[in-house]
């Protein structure tokens, strides 16, 4: 297996900018997926791994071997994709022979791997069918096991789940990520479904119109979004954003907006605005204002009952706050509720660049009329 | 005490009759066509089989002889007949190269050009199917023509005499031959070019990854999903070719010199129409339409089993 580096890779079709200087290192055994909504350039980043398509610009090197000019023939690493393209003509047994043959492996070895592969994805009794004959599930295993057969030092997966019904997702889900582990193989797994890319990959790269927003393991992008559009990405119902104006009052950091309030942080800072963020499962129906912490007041809009637990959408100010309430609660159609959330559940975003703040304490108490001790990520 | 929770309460339905009539419109849609296909079509089909065993000269004066089996007879005996099958062979083997193999060669090889530039280039070639046969024949007769035409300077400026082309028993088929290709290639390129556009590029990008070169590529993934085209220009090239020359004999050579260009169309339409013996043409147009059904039935099987395309 292998670490692949990725460098300044650019891809420019005409003028429009596809991918634009991604930079990223998928270490070796990583399952790492890239994720963003369609267009945001993640598939045109996976044909250029795959050598299918050449990058305008930038680098791309395995196990530190630049292999930027080197043609998909030549890569060994082998690519799943969404369409599956299995070869309709031919057997699952010649699928899977196919790069086999390619690369002149004896007769005997491919014989043994095509059975070992057929083994590992239970597909042994579909050998001799043609594509057609499978199911939708079958035929994902078949282009697992075509990529598998290889033995490639990486896979490449382009959506390789998004033709499955929801419960064979769910199972194929769980067998991809046993696969990964008994293999420790790198994986590159494009998705647009924050739920694969959650429960699967080891590492995240979100992507938005062509830039990696943000590269971290699923807890940090889930816990620490590193910008408006990774809240608002990840999480379903997403996180919950309100504008607000942050600034300093008897020592505190504080908040305040339309139906927002809060009191944060001791320290001081000259006043701002920002987006604040907090997950529909931080918020808590209360009666009253939190002494710390996020507090919202707003009218209950819409409640709908999961039986486990409610949806409830509210609104505060002129924008609607998602939150998960349980069906003691008591929550009514039509009537004012306040929402509190704790200050380590409350994210803050520069309303101009939509990065994330941070709170650092600051160094020692007597800096004064710095510049603000909250900085963007 | 536990009590039951009861399942909601259910009905039995009434069983119904079946009251809906089948529709009569789609029928009734269909009907023009098929009495039209039925009366210009297969009336005559079935009246030219009667024919074939009489002996007739087309003169609604004139009484028609039963003779039998004897023009069947006459077709597999006829000397001219046997000559107008070999050249129909010889037409169907080169409408067969200029329809299937050349066009998917050029094909093939175009894949690399850039988009606009392959339009261009597969427009220019389909060009030459757009021309009349005849337009195109009486052209290319200016340019074989002896001591003045185009090709025919050239190739004596080459050091190779043509001489009269289509009055030499030995060249004439030959030159209908390469005027039949220059037309029919336009339309075996169109018709390919449309076949490979219809395969998902991802297979060949699949084997790429795969880590098979572009001839392997072509070779074991690319042309065997192009085979239902392949089939169905095969078939056009059989059952077309022999009436595509027919223009071309007609104009340049009239089936001569000594039957060397003739072909079974061209025989049937002089045995019938200017030999008028309709039951010898009838008799050798009912051999040659079970002849070329055979094939037709053959090559339907065939495009079956190679039917792949399933999603």
């Amino acid at each position: 297996m292998a670490e692949i580096a990725i460098s300044g890779v650019t891809k420019k079709f005409g003028e429009t900018v596809a991918l634009d200087s991604a930079t990223l290192t998928v270490n070796d055994g990583d399952f790492l997926a890239l994720l963003g909504p369609s267009g945001c350039g993640k598939s045109t980043l996976l044909r250029i791994l795959s050598g299918l398509l050449e990058p305008t610009a930038g680098t791309i090197a395995i196990d530190g071997e630049d292999i930027t000019d080197v043609s998909a023939k030549e890569r060994d690493i082998a690519l799943v994709f969404q369409s599956y393209a299995l070869y309709p003509h031919l057997s699952v047994r010649a699928n899977l022979e196919f790069p086999l043959k390619s690369r002149k492996v004896a007769k005997t070895e491919r014989t043994a791997r095509v059975e070992e592969v057929a083994r590992i994805l239970e597909i042994e009794h579909l050998l001799e069918r043609k594509p057609k004959q499978l199911s939708g599930g079958q035929r994902q295993r078949v282009a697992v096991g075509r990529a598998l057969v290889r033995e490639p030092k990486a896979f490449l997966m382009d959506e390789p789940l998004s033709n499955l019904d929801a419960k064979l997702r769910v199972q194929t889900r769980h067998e991809l990520t046993t696969l990964h582990r008994r293999l420790a193989a790198t994986i590159v797994y494009v998705t647009h479904d924050q739920v694969e890319a959650m429960t699967m990959a080891t590492r995240i790269a979100v992507m938005n119109d062509g830039r990696i927003e943000q590269i971290g393991t699923p807890e940090d992008v889930y816990d620490r979004p590193a910008s408006v559009f990774v809240a608002q990405f990840i999480g379903s119902p997403p996180m919950n954003l309100v504008p607000a104006t942050v600034e300093s009052r008897e020592g505190q950091i504080v908040l305040h907006g339309e139906g927002v309030g809060g009191s944060l942080f001791v320290g001081d800072v000259p006043e701002f605005a920002a987006y604040v963020g907090v997950r529909p499962e931080h918020l808590r129906v209360t009666a009253r204002f939190a002494a710390t912490g996020l507090s919202l007041t707003g009218t209950v809009e819409m409640v709908e009952n999961l039986g486990n637990e409610l949806h409830v959408t509210c609104r505060v100010g002129t924008e609607r706050v998602a939150v998960r309430a349980s069906r003691e609660d008591g929550v009514a159609l039509g009537s004012p509720i306040t929402l509190t959330a704790d200050v380590e559940h409350v994210h803050l975003f520069a309303a101009d660049s939509g990065r994330r703040l941070e709170w650092i304490e600051e160094p020692s108490t007597d800096v004064v009329d710095s510049v603000p001790a909250a900085v963007a990520v | 005490m536990f009590t039951q929770v009861a399942a909601p309460e259910a009905a039995v339905g009434e069983p119904r009759k079946a009251h809906r009539r089948p529709p009569l419109a789609p029928y009734l849609y269909l009907l023009p066509a098929v009495a039209l296909i039925g009366l210009w079509i297969y009336r005559p089909m079935v009246e030219g089989f009667g024919l074939s065993f009489y002996d007739w000269n087309l003169l609604p004066t004139s009484p028609k002889e039963w003779v039998g089996l004897e023009n069947y007879a006459d077709v597999v005996t006829n000397p001219e007949m046997i000559a107008a099958m070999r050249n129909t062979l010889v037409y169907i083997a080169a409408g067969f190269v200029a329809a299937v193999i050349l066009p998917t060669i050029a094909v093939l090889l175009s894949r690399k050009v850039g988009t606009r530039s392959k339009s261009v280039y597969q427009g220019l070639i389909f060009v030459s199917f757009l021309i009349p046969p005849i337009a195109a024949g009486a052209v290319w007769r200016w340019m074989f023509a002896e001591d003045s035409g185009l090709l025919w300077t050239a190739a004596n400026n080459a050091g190779l005499d043509l001489g009269n082309i289509f009055r030499d028993p030995s060249t004439a088929i030959w030159a209908i031959i390469a005027i039949m290709v220059w037309q029919m290639l336009g339309f075996g390129v169109l018709v390919v070019a449309a076949g490979v556009a219809g395969i998902n590029p991802d297979y060949a990008d699949a084997a790429a990854t795969d880590g098979a070169g572009s001839w392997r590529t072509t070779m074991r993934i690319t042309v065997p999903l192009l085979s239902p085209t392949l089939l169905f220009l095969g078939l056009m090239a059989i059952l077309l070719s022999a009436q595509w020359s027919f223009p071309l004999i007609d104009l340049l050579t009239q089936g001569g010199p000594i039957n060397s260009t003739t072909n079974i169309y061209y025989l049937l339409y002089q045995l019938g129409f200017q030999s008028f013996d309709a039951g010898l043409a009838a008799a050798a147009g009912v051999v040659f339409f079970l002849l070329f059904g055979l094939v037709a039935v053959g090559f339907v099987l065939l495009s079956e089993k190679l039917n792949f395309h399933d999603n």
